[in-house]
């Protein structure tokens, strides 16, 4: 019984430590997936008039003309990063009261249009308005 | 609790429907209740906020603090004592050199994307620690970068619209044009107005432009020789205190400091 019970000590060990490192990559890797798709989808649903849009602009900057020239779903998220400055897809969800996967990916797409840089930092992105053209 | 609006942007469609004025007038309200402000002049096309508090000259301008030249306690200006007895009261000025009215226009969108940035910050600079209680941004009529960037800065914006038809038509739609697409809270103020019964006419007042506008009426000032006439020779909070203007912008003061405009 002793040793049974032992035994099941060790063997739960075992399935502790490794999986749980391993699940959190998985995870993880699922974050990224996750984030990658919703942008194909953002990009797809907002297609048409506003695809040309999602071409990166040599010269793009996140000015107020540019703001008003935005469809209306990229701008809520556009004001509230100029705003924050720097933030995350959990801090403009905050503002904006929409979800986090729909401001993640607005954010995705706006860095896309090269308005936005992303930064990560361990599990969490960044996103902020390109530091060289605010210095 | 946290004050919502502190910073203001004062702002309307055409030039002349007294902005300025308006501006500096209700800055001086709010520093005769005891609050700290701070206004900017944005508008440097046209920089008015000089000759209004008669300020000969600056070592610094606004210009530039949003051109980074300086930090922005360079460019304010203590007034305190001629505009205020209580709060403090400083101003950042526009330059009115034209060559300086020349460089403002010619600036691209980098930098205007910058100036967006410096106008924010100020939130960090000078609405932290209590310093002050309250910016005005004082802007260009119409359309335009240094407006615009002023509007999307501020928490709440005073439109300034007189009865004249050409501006009522073109207030209508940039509220609806530009002031929608950015979810801005606002609010209009009747200003030279005619009707010298409106202002007693609260409620039906605010119907009226509520349903013409879409926007919480602020307030009416009825159209005062002396208000124009004065033209900064006096401060009306501080130099009048019994005047019907006073009592029409100390209310105004009473219901931004409460949070009552909507």
């Amino acid at each position: 019984m002793r040793n049974k019970s032992g035994g099941f000590t060790i063997r739960d060990q075992m399935l502790t430590r490794k999986p749980i490192a391993i699940l959190e990559k998985i995870e993880e890797n699922l974050e990224k997936l996750n984030e990658k798709m919703e942008v194909m989808i953002e990009i797809q649903k907002n297609s048409g008039d506003h695809q040309r849009s999602a071409v990166a602009l040599p010269d793009a900057s996140l000015d107020v003309m540019t703001l008003l020239s935005m469809p209306d779903h990229l701008r809520k998220t556009a004001m509230a990063i100029c705003r924050c400055g720097r933030a995350t897809a959990d801090e403009i969800a905050e503002q904006t009261s929409r979800a986090r996967a729909v401001e993640s990916a607005y954010l995705n797409q706006l860095v896309l249009m090269s308005y936005l840089k992303k930064e990560r930092k361990g599990r969490k992105a960044y996103f902020f308005v390109d530091n060289e053209a605010r210095s | 609790m946290r004050k919502l609006s502190r910073i203001i942007a004062v702002h309307s469609y055409k030039g002349g429907t007294g902005k300025t004025l308006l501006s500096v007038n209700l800055a001086a309200a709010f520093a005769k209740n005891g609050k700290n402000v701070c206004v900017f002049d944005l508008d440097f096309r046209a920089p008015s906020l000089f000759a209004i508090l008669k300020v000969e000259t600056a070592e610094y301008w606004a210009n530039d603090y949003l051109n980074n030249i300086v930090d922005v306690d360079k460019v304010l200006v203590d007034l305190s004592g001629k505009v205020s007895e209580k709060g403090k009261f400083y101003a950042a000025l526009a330059n009115p050199a034209t060559e300086a009215m020349r460089d403002m226009s010619s600036k691209d969108r980098k930098w205007e994307m910058r100036a967006l940035g410096r106008l924010l910050a100020l939130k960090e600079t000078l609405l932290k620690n209590e310093k002050f209680d309250y910016i005005f941004f004082d802007t260009s009529p119409g359309i335009q970068y240094s407006s615009i960037n002023a509007i999307v800065a501020a928490d709440l914006v005073i439109v300034a619209t007189t009865g004249d038809r050409s501006d009522v038509d073109g207030t209508k739609r940039m509220l609806q044009e530009l002031y929608n697409l950015f979810e801005k809270k606002t609010v209009l103020v009747l200003n030279k107005s005619l009707d010298a019964s409106a202002t007693a006419r609260k409620a039906e007042m605010s119907a009226k432009v509520k349903d013409a506008y879409q926007v919480p009426l602020l307030g009416v000032v009825p159209c005062f020789c002396e208000v124009l006439r004065a033209e900064g020779n006096f401060i009306f909070p501080k130099d009048k205190p019994d005047h019907p203007f006073t009592k029409i912008l100390s209310e105004m003061a009473r219901k931004i400091d409460n949070n009552e405009v909507n």
